[in-house]
């Protein structure tokens, strides 16, 4: 009872990232229905970003107080993030924008690839010795634990402890994904979004500047990025390059499932992979050596018996 | 090569890349220009293959071609990129004088070999000598003919642009058999001549020989200028329109010259090893390329069927490890090959099932998902067959007629280099894969995918069973992956899971997109280049990956019908015809046209007919 | 003006763009459709084109006249040694990029170390040594594609790699066909050695390769050993990472663990690139056990420790010489955490402390890793057989590479990870093993000791 419960708190706090990120996915395929493969890098880089700032430039007074810190480095990693994928659409996506389908993919990937190596190869930590600067985001670094310590002890059975930063990140997560569905629901924005995702042309017409529409979609993706990025660092208190490819397919993943280009199915859909990933480990043949094959396994049937997802309207036709 | 170097060498040659085409716009149609800078750029050029290019001998040894080499030392000892260099000036004079049908074009060129080549080596002399004081003046002594060899290439690239740039000459096409064949059949010897000359130029690398790297672009940059110069003059366009006219001697005579590689400089057990890797994932990338090139289905998980027939190729052999070995017994690679090849194919009619159901973008993901599956269900030994984080290892090499593959022969008093059969039996796998996929193609099922590929719904409109080509299209694929597997598992002598990562089907990917989709040579052409330019880049080994990222946006931005692009796939991207005019010129001269018909047709034949068609399109 | 510019412009047959040639391509969205602002916005990009040229140029013009020349024949300064018989090449094969690249550049910096150190004090009469690092991309093919390369030039006396085990499968038979010396300094398969029944019937499969690091069949049941007799701690719950190193320790470990009568409670697996380990440390709270033994990296093994114990699961975590670095409790290894490492203690090994240093001093990018040491110890084994196979006066050849085996066979001498000498199998005869623990955010030794199977 207690492993279960504790698994479902593992899976909520996973699920979070995850929904932050897939938030990102699920616009962008709304507004331009292009799977932006990078968006997990975004991620990655809203963290590695805060990091480096923290590391060479925050004063060590700052780094004291984690209300204090913990703003800083959102607001670091949300900059960053928002600049990169504001550089991505404008450098790689806009001028493919009526290419034919696969260019886009494969630029995704390309992206994808490149930001990662791009983090891997530019990437200095300040060395302790007061020396050459090392090359350290080859491996793991650690990330500050910028909030509470310790966490809400549950002592059910055997017992266990939730993270204050856990649940940080449920509650942050639950928050932008109610604040961003109203402001996409009741804004001009957020109604040019909607009319440019229905029909660009028509929008066209109707006053709306597409390629400034799309460009916000994209900030806003970055910037959910970028959060998810620091708290995760901030949870889980290291960061590798890896981590964005493989939460940004979880993040997928999450956005088909909750039914592509809705905020709704997103965030649903995220909590649902963390919990998937978290219970298959536990209960599933295999174990955790096979959590992974299980996510991909309902990503398939999903996209084959229900490619609309949880609250996708009608199943479009992508060809 | 340090990261800032690194930095330095992409910027300077995107500043220089982007000032050469701005100077071919600015002087685009300024006519008068044209002799003067071509004169100016072709005698720059030979005085720079002249001049010293380093001020003093670097610290790695003295860089290749003597170049800090006086003209009034050895005038006649140029060598390496400075004689191409050398050729290069004397070439652009004599089309500056010669009123050879292409010329302009054929300049333009010989421009940018000029350029790429004074870049490349500046750039590495500068480089490895620790600064610019290596190619200017150090210590007395000075050098400047790097930059001359910079300015010639923007020179002769402006006054080929100025000179106006004409359609490609039409070389008579109507020979006589035996003619064609003697053009082909040299054609071809220079082809593989080429193929030899670039694989060994600037040697194996490591301290013997420390500058492959700058040697082996150099290299590159004069290809470019040769190819781009015979290009211009329309003699590859008359070649390849030959080699269509007599295809099957064409392909006879390629699968010669494959088989002749080893008998030249790069039969060397090295490239004979490479050569079989590159054959592996050409023969893989050309499954995928059904897959993604003719139907249209874009696969990300494509490694899979090459790891699939690698473990079953590996459970087949006489390893210790094998677990099926035991109770079969050795199997004949035939056989063994057939097996892999069916197995694959079964797995890739699963995988391709979800087709029915999933479109687009989304069965890209599916099977991304299916990839990514495979190589976790290998990592966790499922079943016991892949080994898991052991691998199968010692797979023996392949045996025939007692002759294991992978020790040197001897033929007729040559010693052929080891490996040298597997490249044989790659060779021949391809030319079969080949033929597979080329009669594929015309054929009924190969245009049934071609037209899934352009619309689905009027696909199956027209009465085309989409679902069953479609899953067809993954169950050939994922066949010939399979049997590239069974030499791979064999070659390798192990197969672990770790050899089929996401990334390997991003690179198979990457070799079918450079490459051309669709095609055949695109395939191959893809697969050699991932693969020939790390080994001869090793200065550039950390950012590979790098590299390769990048290198995927800027061919999707600039270049997306690939290297070797497929005529259907060409329109489709570039908007250009089979002849390389744009299709928005086509069909106004098609509407000009038409419009002229009409009016003949309203006023009859006479001199105002062209004047009113040109005065409808002019209509403001 | 403006007002009727657009009016007019759009009647103008539109204008194909120097980039944009395609027919098909539709005017939605790109850009504007207002030639004037299409103008304008080109006009902008000259000129950014242009700043970055001026850019460009000023720094061109900051770095002139710069040289790293030397004068020739100096080898910087300290007394040169006869190399008038060439330059013999000591091979590294091992990833350069990609994510295992860190340990990768680790293992190169350090050979190339090793190599400067014996140039510097002239080690081989009569030749230079270089070093010829080659990438292997992690991957089987790849490597076995760099050993192909280095095996064609006479000069490669030997090669030191690979990191992975698989890789070293496909690369041993190559070197071995040419009697190509090869010494890893990180593949810990044991079937690399003894061959694939290595449990029931030991039989060295390839006379060429040797490793100077120590097996999983030693450094897991040492653990075992520890961890139970020591410890006593009779439930263990077990995680790898699912690669080779991880996973054939956690099964040594195993076996021996539960030959000492402890059980193994749980045997899990984390995902290579993990962060969050959630999932893994609620499943195996379940099973109550009084230790974790994780078999794999720091990377993962710092914040698996800092998980668990903000989880509230407050058992030490031990591990093999892959999380013995100081990274691990940066990463959040806490007080308690348990690791075995090769060799004595590295405090009482003056050897292993003039590696630091010097390594410190070359100053590489790159820290020397996991395996920096090891790679050290590898390539000093190889220069060392090379300069007893060569003597005063002799003349590499490919006939020397026999007695090079030989040579390598019976080094013996003190590295920067403890004794350095091979048994028959080619394996590393240094069997002594130390147990370190946490302590006071500081690897501290707690026992020294010989694991006799």
């Amino acid at each position: 009872m207690s492993t279960l419960l504790e698994q479902l708190a593992n899976g909520m706090v996973l699920g979070g990232t995850i929904a932050l990120i897939a938030i990102g996915y699920t616009m962008v395929y709304g507004i331009i229905q292009l799977i932006n493969f990078a968006h997990g890098e975004v991620f990655m880089i809203g963290a590695y970003g805060a990091l480096f700032a923290f590391m060479w430039w925050l004063p060590s007074g700052m780094k004291e107080d984690w209300y204090v810190t913990l703003p800083l480095l959102l607001v670091i990693g949300i900059g960053v993030a928002v600049g990169v994928a504001v550089l991505m659409e404008r450098f790689a996506y806009r001028p493919l924008r009526n290419a034919p389908r696969l260019a886009p993919l494969i630029t995704a990937l390309g992206v994808s690839v490149f930001l990662q190596e791009f983090v891997r190869v530019f990437y200095r930590c300040p060395s302790p010795s007061g020396g050459e600067p090392s090359a350290c985001a080859t491996s793991a670094i650690g990330f500050p634990e910028a909030f509470v310590k310790g966490g809400v002890h549950v002592s059910i059975g055997q017992g266990f402890t939730i993270p204050y930063a856990g649940i940080l990140i449920i509650v942050v997560s639950l928050g932008l994904a109610v604040a961003l569905q109203m402001y996409v629901g009741r804004s001009r924005m957020g109604r040019a979004m909607r009319a440019t995702s229905a029909d660009p042309d028509t929008a066209r017409l109707m006053g709306v500047n597409p390629d400034r529409t799309i460009v916000i979609t994209f900030v806003i993706g970055g910037a959910l990025a970028g959060v998810a990025g620091v708290l995760y660092g901030v949870r889980y208190t290291s960061v590798n390059i890896d981590m964005g490819f493989l939460n940004g397919i979880f993040a997928f993943t999450a956005a088909v499932l909750g039914g592509i280009g809705s905020i709704k199915g997103a965030v649903v859909g995220g909590f649902a992979i963390g919990l998937i990933k978290t219970l298959a480990g536990q209960y599933m043949p295999g174990g955790t050596g096979y959590d992974l094959v299980w996510i991909f396994i309902v990503l398939i049937v999903v996209l084959v018996f229900r490619p609309q997802g949880f609250f996708g309207e009608t199943e479009r036709v992508r060809a | 090569m340090s990261p800032l170097e690194f930095t330095t060498v992409v910027v300077a040659f995107a500043v220089y890349v982007w000032l050469v085409s701005q100077a071919g716009k600015q002087a685009t149609d300024r006519t008068v220009f044209a002799r003067p800078a071509a004169v100016a750029g072709g005698v720059l050029t030979i005085v720079a293959a002249l001049l010293p290019w380093a001020t003093f001998v670097l610290n790695d040894g003295p860089y290749p071609a003597k170049s800090t080499l006086q003209f009034f030392d050895a005038p006649f000892e140029l060598g390496g990129f400075r004689a191409h260099l050398a050729l290069f000036g004397i070439v652009a004079l004599v089309f500056t004088f010669v009123r050879i049908p292409g010329r302009n074009r054929a300049i333009r060129g010989l421009g940018w070999g000029v350029g790429v080549i004074s870049l490349v080596n500046v750039l590495f002399i500068a480089i490895n000598g620790g600064g610019i004081g290596a190619v200017t003046a150090a210590e007395g002594s000075t050098a400047f003919a790097g930059f001359l060899g910079l300015i010639a290439g923007v020179l002769l690239v402006a006054a080929g642009s100025a000179g106006g740039i004409e359609p490609i000459p039409q070389w008579p096409t109507k020979l006589p058999t035996a003619v064609a064949f003697l053009v082909l059949l040299l054609s071809f010897a220079g082809l593989l001549w080429v193929v030899a000359e670039t694989l060994t130029s600037g040697g194996l690398g490591g301290p013997s020989s420390p500058y492959a790297g700058p040697e082996f672009l150099s290299y590159l940059g004069f290809l470019v200028g040769l190819l781009g110069a015979l290009y211009g003059i329309g003699l590859l366009r008359w070649i390849s329109t030959l080699s269509e006219q007599h295809r099957v001697f064409s392909m006879i005579v390629l699968l010669l010259c494959a088989v002749a590689l080893p008998f030249t400089d790069a039969g060397t057990d090295y490239w004979m090893t490479v050569a079989v890797n590159i054959g592996v994932y050409a023969a893989t990338a050309i499954g995928l390329n059904i897959v993604v090139g003719l139907a249209g289905l874009l696969d990300i998980g494509y490694v899979a069927f090459l790891g699939i027939g690698a473990f079953v190729a590996a459970q087949l052999s006489g390893a210790a490890s094998a677990k099926l070995a035991g109770p079969i017994g050795e199997v004949p690679f035939i056989i063994v090959l057939v097996i892999c090849a069916v197995v694959a194919g079964i797995f890739g009619a699963i995988v391709g099932s979800p087709t029915l159901r999933v479109r687009g973008d989304y069965l890209a993901i599916v099977t991304l998902a299916f990839g990514e599956i495979f190589r976790k269900s290998a990592q966790e030994n499922i079943g016991g067959l892949t080994g898991g984080a052991n691998a199968v290892p010692n797979i023996p090499p392949i045996s025939l007629f007692d002759q294991p593959f992978n020790e040197p022969i001897s033929a007729g008093g040559v010693v052929l280099p080891s490996g040298v059969l597997y490249y044989f039996l790659i060779v021949l796998l391809i030319a079969v894969v080949m033929l597979v996929f080329a009669n594929l193609k015309d054929s009924r099922i190969g245009r049934a995918w071609m037209a899934i590929r352009e619309d689905e719904d009027a696909a199956r409109a027209m009465g085309i069973k989409t679902g069953k080509a479609k899953i067809l299209a993954f169950l050939v694929g994922a066949t010939l992956a399979g049997m590239a597997g069974a030499v791979f598992a064999h070659k390798t002598s192990t197969v672990a899971y770790d050899s089929f990562q996401f990334l390997e089907s991003v690179t198979l990917l990457a070799a079918v997109v450079l490459g051309g989709m669709g095609t055949i040579p695109g395939a191959v052409l893809g697969a050699s280049l991932l693969f020939v330019l790390p080994e001869k880049l090793r200065e550039f080994n950390e950012y590979r990956l790098m590299m390769f990222g990048l290198a995927l946006v800027l061919i999707m931005r600039f270049r997306p019908q690939g290297l070797v692009p497929d005529r259907v796939r060409r329109a489709e991207f570039a908007g250009e015809t089979a002849t390389g005019e744009s299709i928005e010129q086509v069909q106004e001269k098609a509407v000009v046209e038409h419009e002229q018909e009409l009016a003949e047709a309203e006023t009859g034949p006479g001199p105002a007919a062209p004047a009113g068609g040109g005065e409808g399109r002019a209509r403001p | 003006m403006g007002v009727t510019t657009r009016r007019i412009t759009y009647y103008v047959p539109p204008q194909p763009s120097d980039r944009d040639v395609g027919g098909v391509r539709h005017a939605y969205p790109q850009g504007s459709d207002n030639r004037g602002d299409a103008m304008k916005g080109r006009e902008v990009r000259n000129q950014t084109a242009k700043a970055a040229v001026l850019v460009a140029a000023g720094a061109l013009v900051l770095a002139a006249c710069g040289t790293n020349k030397e004068e020739s024949g100096g080898g910087g300064g300290q007394a040169a040694c006869d190399t008038s018989k060439g330059t013999l090449i000591v091979g590294v094969i091992a990833p350069q990029s990609g994510s295992l690249s860190a340990l990768g550049l680790g293992i190169k910096n350090s050979a190339d170390l090793a190599v400067k150190q014996a140039n510097e004090a002239c080690k081989v009469k009569g030749y230079k040594l270089a070093l010829q690092t080659e990438d292997d991309q992690a991957t089987a093919q790849v490597g076995a594609q760099a050993a192909t390369k280095l095996s064609s030039n006479p000069n490669v006396v030997g090669v030191i790699g690979t990191l992975n085990s698989s890789v070293a499968q496909s690369v041993q038979p190559v070197l071995a066909q040419k009697k190509i010396a090869q010494i890893s300094p990180a593949n810990t398969n044991p079937s690399l050695t003894q061959g694939t029944d290595y449990a029931t019937s030991k039989k060295r499969p390839f006379e060429t390769y040797f490793r100077v690091c120590t097996t999983d069949a030693l450094q897991g049941p040492f653990g075992a050993t520890y961890m139970v007799s020591k410890a006593g701690k009779k439930k263990i719950a077990t995680i790898s990472d699912g690669k080779t190193y991880g996973v054939g320790l956690v099964q040594e470990f195993t076996k021996q663990a539960t030959k000492l009568g402890a059980a193994v409670v749980a045997n899990e697996t984390v995902g290579e690139k993990d962060t969050d380990f959630g999932g893994v440390i609620a499943k195996i709270r379940g099973a109550a056990p009084d230790a974790v033994y994780y078999g794999g990296e720091y990377p993962i093994a710092g914040p698996l420790s800092k998980q668990m114990k903000d989880a509230g699961l407050n058992v030490p975590l031990m591990g093999g010489d892959g999380i013995f670095d100081p990274k691990f409790i940066e990463l959040g290894g806490a007080d308690g955490d348990l690791a075995t490492s090769v060799g004595a203690p590295t405090e009482s090994l003056s050897s292993a402390k003039a590696f630091v240093d010097a390594y410190a001093a070359a100053n590489y990018p790159e820290a020397f890793s996991a395996y920096g040491a090891f790679s050290y110890d590898s390539a000093n084994a190889l220069i060392g057989a090379l300069a007893t196979t060569m003597g005063d006066s002799g003349t590499w050849g490919e006939d020397k590479r026999a007695d090079l085996l030989k040579n390598i066979g019976s080094y013996k001498a003190t590295g920067a990870t403890g004794e350095v000498a091979f048994d028959e199998y080619g394996d590393s005869t240094n069997k002594l093993l130390t147990v370190y623990q946490v302590s006071g955010k500081e690897w501290k030794p707690v026992e020294t000791g010989k694991f006799e199977g």
